[in-house]
């Protein structure tokens, strides 16, 4: 099998402060779903970082969809990042000036192996994204509209679209729900994950909220700092 | 492509500071160009207020002086040339024509010009001959007795006081309009007015040189006719053939072939035993030229000033408005833009904003001297031809480019260093 990510001895500091983590081993299978659970400052957002390839790794090994990060360069990391992984925030996901459509499409144009992956998959492009917009429950005449017609969860669902399009391998997912009601949180997170799933997608997913964590194949408690 | 058009679609949902910036690039180069080029057509407009005229001849003394008068009607002569210098170079094989011309007195502060009636076929000015708004030229004295009374208007004298043909009016004596030197017993009558053109012709009264001497019959030392004859003075007989004056204050000179224009002043000058001077009009004119090279260089530094100061504009608002673009940059950064790409993609709109300042700058200053043109040549003489700027200009708008990229990467830069510190998580604003 093969492993979405692998890290062993990975640790970070900003500057010469003490280490903000340190995580000795955690791996995560191709196609599986991780949540890692931590209290605000523990260092999720950038252990996220550096999975996504934004910020470098210094101490340890971190391998991400078969490539050791530390070897490659930020462009690199950035390529990576673009050709083979989709990130969804807690909000303000999609550029306002553009409307549905063009913020959806935006992967494939950005990285010709996306536009080529949803070709061969669905046919062109728009297909796969319409196919995505009625799996995550969103009404078809959302594609022209303007993304700041749409509601909070709407959004997250375009965001999460946008993610999946030209069907990524790795889903970065940095508290996708918290600005949703509690109602909306499962459905959300349960057609995001099932939908992942279908792509063979592994999702990494932090939040604060432990309820969320039994929705994931794999869980990770963040070390808290100095017991790591 | 992509990135071009969603640079294109970011900066048009800011449009409105855009568009303020944008304008602010077009004024800033609107009076760059506009002062570069407004400055070449009135220097060539100055080199050509007179053509057609090849040698200008005077009294010996200052060409400067010489044209002055001359051309422009600044100044008085402090000396007059003999008219037998006229009559000598009239006969020289090289001249083609003569044209004398008679200063001193005035009209209400404009000045009038004594000359014989080829000047209404021989001035040129931007390389236009005189058109005629009403009425005619004056007659020549020596067959018509009349026009020793008829009298020729310069557009703007006409405008001002609003005088028509037949309007009666009393010349000055000398340029001074106080009590008891008016040539009242010799009243002129209007048989012309000139079309503008710009030149200080419009300004001028036009009579005849006979004319011109025969208002001053009778005076003596600077008192009117009356009083002189008051004071005892001999009053003359009038006859056209002693209207003849004695002395000119210069001549325009045409001649046959302009390539001689150099011998032809080497012969007028030896004539006269050398009391004459003779200046080509363009080379006067260019030296003349140099005095306001100051002021010239001032609008020319001024231009300049504005124009950076607009770039650092674009750099101030462009600057501030990355503030609010973080997220927009994090959400790019997400979907596997680097860093670098990030800093083109600003620099991109940076570069639109100024390019479009700049061609909109250019085209406003076209359409502003087109516009203009018929204005600038009536009001100020200045011929203005639109199109191509001069070579200096094109060294500015280069230079204003270069500045404008300057100006570009400084929220390009921005953009860089924002998207590298800032990775996903742009601090919430």
């Amino acid at each position: 099998m093969t492993h979405a990510l692998q890290l062993s001895h990975l640790s970070h500091a900003w500057g010469h402060s003490s280490p903000l983590f340190d995580i000795a081993q955690l791996s995560l299978l191709q196609g599986e779903n991780l949540f890692i659970q931590g209290p605000s400052g523990c260092g999720k957002s950038t252990l996220l970082g550096m999975l996504a390839g934004v910020i470098s790794v210094s101490h340890g090994q971190l391998e991400v969809l078969g490539q050791d990060m530390a070897g490659l360069s930020s462009v690199g990391r950035d390529r990576l990042r673009g050709e083979h992984m989709g990130v969804i925030f807690q909000q303000f996901n999609l550029l306002p000036y553009l409307d549905v459509q063009a913020n959806v499409l935006l992967p494939t144009r950005m990285f010709p192996s996306r536009a080529l992956a949803a070709t061969q998959e669905w046919g062109d492009a728009q297909s796969q994204a319409l196919h995505l917009i009625q799996t995550l429950g969103l009404p078809q005449s959302v594609w022209h509209q303007p993304v700041n017609q749409l509601s909070v969860g709407q959004q997250q669902r375009v965001a999460a679209v946008r993610a999946l399009m030209g069907s990524p391998r790795l889903l970065i997912a940095d508290e996708p729900t918290s600005a949703l009601d509690e109602a909306n949180q499962l459905e959300f997170l349960d057609l995001l994950l099932a939908t992942a799933r279908r792509q063979a997608a592994s999702v990494v997913m932090v939040s604060h909220n432990p309820q969320l964590a039994h929705r994931f194949d794999q869980v990770f408690a963040m070390p808290l700092r100095g017991h790591a | 492509m992509m990135w071009l058009n969603l640079a294109w679609r970011s900066a048009w949902s800011r449009r409105q500071a855009l568009a303020m910036v944008i304008v602010s690039v077009s004024v800033s180069v609107l009076i760059l160009l506009g002062v570069q080029q407004l400055r070449e057509d009135a220097k060539r407009s100055f080199s050509n207020a007179l053509s057609g005229v090849d040698l200008i001849v005077g009294p010996r003394g200052s060409a400067t002086e010489l044209m002055l008068y001359s051309v422009f009607q600044i100044g008085r002569p402090s000396r007059n040339m003999g008219y037998e210098g006229y009559v000598a170079l009239s006969q020289l094989p090289q001249v083609q024509w003569a044209v004398p011309i008679q200063l001193g007195d005035s009209y209400l502060g404009h000045p009038v010009l004594g000359s014989t009636p080829e000047i209404f076929s021989r001035f040129n000015s931007q390389g236009r001959g005189l058109q005629w708004a009403q009425g005619r030229a004056f007659a020549d004295p020596l067959s018509t007795p009349e026009a020793l009374s008829e009298v020729v208007l310069g557009a703007e004298v006409a405008k001002r006081f609003g005088h028509k043909l037949n309007d009666k009016l009393v010349l000055t004596h000398g340029q001074s309009s106080g009590l008891g030197t008016e040539h009242e017993d010799h009243p002129m009558t209007v048989v012309g007015v000139l079309a503008p053109t710009g030149a200080p012709i419009d300004r001028s009264v036009i009579v005849s040189l006979q004319a011109f001497e025969a208002i001053h019959v009778g005076w003596g030392m600077g008192i009117s006719p009356s009083a002189f004859k008051a004071a005892g003075g001999a009053q003359q007989a009038l006859d056209i053939k002693d209207l003849q004056p004695s002395s000119l204050s210069a001549v325009w000179v045409g001649l046959h072939n302009r390539a001689e224009v150099f011998s032809a002043r080497r012969k007028i000058e030896s004539l006269e035993r050398g009391q004459l001077m003779a200046v080509m009009p363009g080379v006067a004119l260019d030296e003349l030229w140099q005095i306001v090279k100051v002021v010239e260089n001032t609008l020319l530094l001024v231009g300049m000033l504005v124009a950076v100061s607009a770039m650092l504009s674009v750099a101030a608002v462009l600057l501030v408005a990355m503030a609010g673009r973080r997220k927009e940059l994090a959400i790019l950064r997400a979907m596997g833009a680097a860093p670098l790409a990030l800093m083109g993609f600003v620099l991109l709109e940076s570069l639109l904003v100024c390019v479009t300042g700049i061609v909109l700058g250019f085209v406003l200053c076209q359409a502003f001297l087109l516009l203009g043109q018929d204005l600038l040549r009536t009001e100020f003489g200045v011929l203005v031809q639109a199109g191509w700027p001069p070579l200096q200009a094109w060294w500015a708008l280069g230079a204003l480019g270069g500045v404008a990229l300057l100006a570009s990467l400084v929220p390009a830069l921005r953009a860089y260093s924002l998207s590298l510190s800032d990775g996903l998580h742009p601090p919430s604003v």
